[in-house]
């Protein structure tokens, strides 16, 4: 009886880091490869799971839609509304420098969270929408968490093979380069602001998909949701953990976060109560910690980019 | 080597005795937004759910005298954490049923993904969003704090009966301000009231004074606020009052909070009412008060009757349903239909009693009677409270 329980516990957990591995996917492609410090995820991921709800949610009075599509057409579309929002934004901002276009990323998810929580004609404001449709959510509990765990699953699979392969592709070595150094990148004649808007589309696109993965889990998404605490600064975290610049790290951060996150709270349980609730800001001050010590002494992350050398370029060349 | 296995067969039986008693104990979760942004209420909520869990075991403890066990789990008001907790206690602690999450989102996103497809009852005391009604819950979520819907046209109907025809408002921009604001508006309104200005704004700001300008433009006297007294409210409150804005104040039950008094005095706060539910009068909220006094509770704390009332009624459900899991929300039905032998807070001896006798038992809460209607929710009783001294007293019943 009792491993049903921790299995049920490990498939919930297994779902959430799937999800958020599609946000860390999403912002290693910007900041790991390509070096856009996007700190607006939280918008991304905001546009994705709304538009993916407005178009598969049943017909409600008082806002657009909702239109009843398919889910995979929700999906599709949270992941073309987030390209196309990211759009413009690149356009403009991609523009500033880093430290810039930080401020001007997380200004930007401000509007969108604000937009979010003031119209009710779209997003039923501050309410949110319900009613979304989870695949295979008529199962049993545990079936259906096992259905979805595998439809997040696959998902995941496929961004992470699609954006590993586009890495090792020689557009995946021209992001290195202007990372690495714009300057040198634009006299091999790259079209250097074009590809920085290309990874930051890319980016986001996955962003809006995480986001539309998470709304059907749950079956609804509320403003709540997008806190950029919850929703930017813990992807920032798993990334810069788990080891910017590498796929397999940037989902093994998100893991590991995740992870002690969540179980930290059955070991403070274990204390006598007066602790056991204060043990519960402790988590926060955890992840902190935790990020602090990676940073003093492994900045590179768990898992470091691999730093291609000269022979093993020239021995793959020839 | 003997030795050693000895000691071990010595541990793991010692380990089994101690953890049978502990197979035995009945375990309720008690799911709260912890950290984040209601960080300064939920303490007072969670220790008045564990008064509740505390009061079965002292008398008696639930189905064959084993111990009540609540396990708190942090739902910080979003739902990411609201549906780990949730999925922590109904898996990994096994739980019958669950008192919280706190906020709208977190209620909606644990019991959608977790607690209705497990089938575990779930009570929140404070999850305020119309859209918890809609919920396709097979009859497993319930709340004992009444919908926004229902506060906000109590309030408006009792504004214009005392004379007060033209308003501002100013809300929170969340489920609960907005959900407030929304249904005293239309309340407001179709009864001939005239709102002058209405506008939300975000929390956490430093100066409101640009929205309160904007508000006060519209030539009204008196400003509605439905927002947290603790937090953006205060401010607005102080903002409003240092410059002149507005000369009469009405809160909803958010803004019934000691802060205000504490920060800008009784004294200058002799035109602020402010509206929150109340058990009618009752018996049963004085034996609350007085209960949780003597743990060192503050009884007025905002939704302590409530947090104290779901958990005292899953205790009665659990053991009208003799602990099977699957019986506790119809059993939550039966012992609060308005129809049997009445149960006050903390009377669980005698209910325990009546329950083994198979007689219906009815439970009047501390804050209202709780009968549930079809979809799960309370209409509940509200006031109309002025301050005085240094807290709040009772200007008038609403309804």
């Amino acid at each position: 009886m009792e491993w049903i329980g921790l299995a049920n516990y490990a498939v919930f957990m297994a779902i959430f880091i799937c999800i958020y591995a599609l946000l860390s996917l999403g912002l290693n492609i910007q900041w790991g490869f390509t070096g856009l410090f996007n700190a607006g995820i939280a918008g991304f991921f905001a546009v994705g799971a709304y538009t993916s709800a407005i178009l598969t949610s049943p017909a409600v009075e008082g806002r657009i839609g909702g239109f009843d599509l398919p889910v995979p057409v929700g999906w599709i579309g949270a992941m073309l509304a987030a390209a196309l929002i990211a759009w413009p934004i690149g356009k403009i901002c991609l523009r500033f420098r880093s430290d810039y276009l930080a401020i001007a990323t997380i200004g930007v998810a401000e509007i969108i969270r604000l937009v979010i929580k003031s119209e009710d004609w779209l997003t039923n404001s501050a309410r949110g929408i319900t009613d979304i449709p989870r695949p295979f959510g008529d199962l049993p509990y545990v079936y259906s968490q096992l259905a979805y765990l595998a439809i997040v699953a696959g998902v995941l699979l496929v961004a992470y093979l699609m954006v590993e392969r586009q890495i090792a592709a020689p557009w995946g070595r021209m992001m290195r380069a202007i990372r690495d150094n714009e300057d040198a990148a634009r006299a091999m004649g790259k079209d250097v602001p074009f590809r920085r808007l290309e990874a930051f589309i890319f980016g986001s696109a996955l962003m809006g998909l995480g986001g539309a993965l998470f709304a059907h889990f749950n079956r609804t998404i509320t403003p709540e949701a997008i806190d950029p605490m919850i929703a930017t600064f813990l992807v920032w975290i798993m990334l810069i953990l788990g080891g910017s610049g590498n796929n397999r790290g940037a989902i093994l951060g998100v893991a590991v976060v995740w992870i002690i996150w969540s179980m930290s709270e059955i070991v403070t349980d274990q204390l006598p109560h007066e602790y056991a609730v204060k043990a519960k800001y402790m988590r926060v001050f955890l992840i902190g910690l935790m990020l602090q010590l990676v940073l003093r002494f492994r900045p590179e992350g768990l898992l470091p980019e691999p730093q291609g050398t000269r022979e093993e370029v020239s021995e793959k060349s020839k | 080597m003997n030795k050693f296995r000895t000691a071990l067969a010595a541990t793991l039986l010692g380990a089994t005795a101690m953890a049978a008693p502990a197979q035995a104990d009945v375990k309720i979760g008690l799911l709260g937004g912890v950290s984040g942004p209601i960080a300064a209420m939920a303490p007072a909520m969670i220790d008045s759910a564990r008064l509740a869990v505390q009061q079965v075991n002292d008398n008696g403890g639930i189905l064959d005298g084993e111990q009540l066990v609540a396990v708190i789990g942090d739902s910080a008001c979003n739902p990411q954490n609201g549906t780990d907790a949730a999925t922590k206690a109904v898996n990994i602690e096994n739980v019958i049923g669950i008192v919280g999450p706190h906020c709208s989102g977190a209620v909606l996103a644990a019991t959608n993904s977790v607690t209705i497809p497990a089938g575990v009852t779930v009570i929140t005391p404070s999850g305020t969003s119309p859209e918890i009604s809609g919920l396709n819950d097979n009859d497993t979520v319930f709340r004992t704090v009444p919908s926004d819907d229902f506060q906000g046209r109590a309030l408006a109907r009792t504004l214009l009966l005392r004379g007060t025809a033209k308003v501002a408002v100013a809300y929170l921009n969340n489920d609960y301000g907005k959900g407030l604001a929304e249904a005293f508006r239309s309340e407001f309104e179709g009864n001939g009231g005239e709102i002058a200005g209405f506008a939300a704004h975000e929390g956490e700001k430093a100066s409101y004074r640009s929205n309160l300008a904007e508000l006060a433009s519209g030539g009204a006297d008196t400003l509605v606020i439905f927002d947290y007294g603790d937090g953006s409210g205060l401010t607005m409150l102080r903002q409003a009052l240092e410059n002149g804005f507005f000369t009469n104040f009405v809160g909803g039950d958010g803004m019934k909070s000691d802060a205000p008094i504490k920060e800008l005095g009784a004294e200058n706060l002799t035109t602020f009412l402010s509206s929150a539910p109340v058990g009618e009068k009752s018996d049963s909220l004085e034996m609350f008060s007085k209960a949780f006094a003597d743990v060192g509770g503050d009884p007025s704390a905002i939704f302590a009757t409530t947090s104290y009332d779901a958990a005292f009624m899953l205790a009665l459900a659990i053991e009208k349903a003799g602990g099977d899991k699957a019986k506790v929300s119809a059993a939550l039905r039966e012992i609060s239909n308005g129809e049997g032998e009445p149960i006050r807070a903390g009377e669980w001896a005698k209910a325990k009693e009546l329950i083994a006798a198979g007689t219906a038992i009815d439970y009047k809460g501390a804050a209202g009677d709780h009968n549930f209607d079809d979809k799960g929710d309370v209409p509940g009783t509200y006031a109309l409270f002025k301050v005085s001294g240094d807290g709040f007293e009772v200007v008038s019943e609403i309804q």
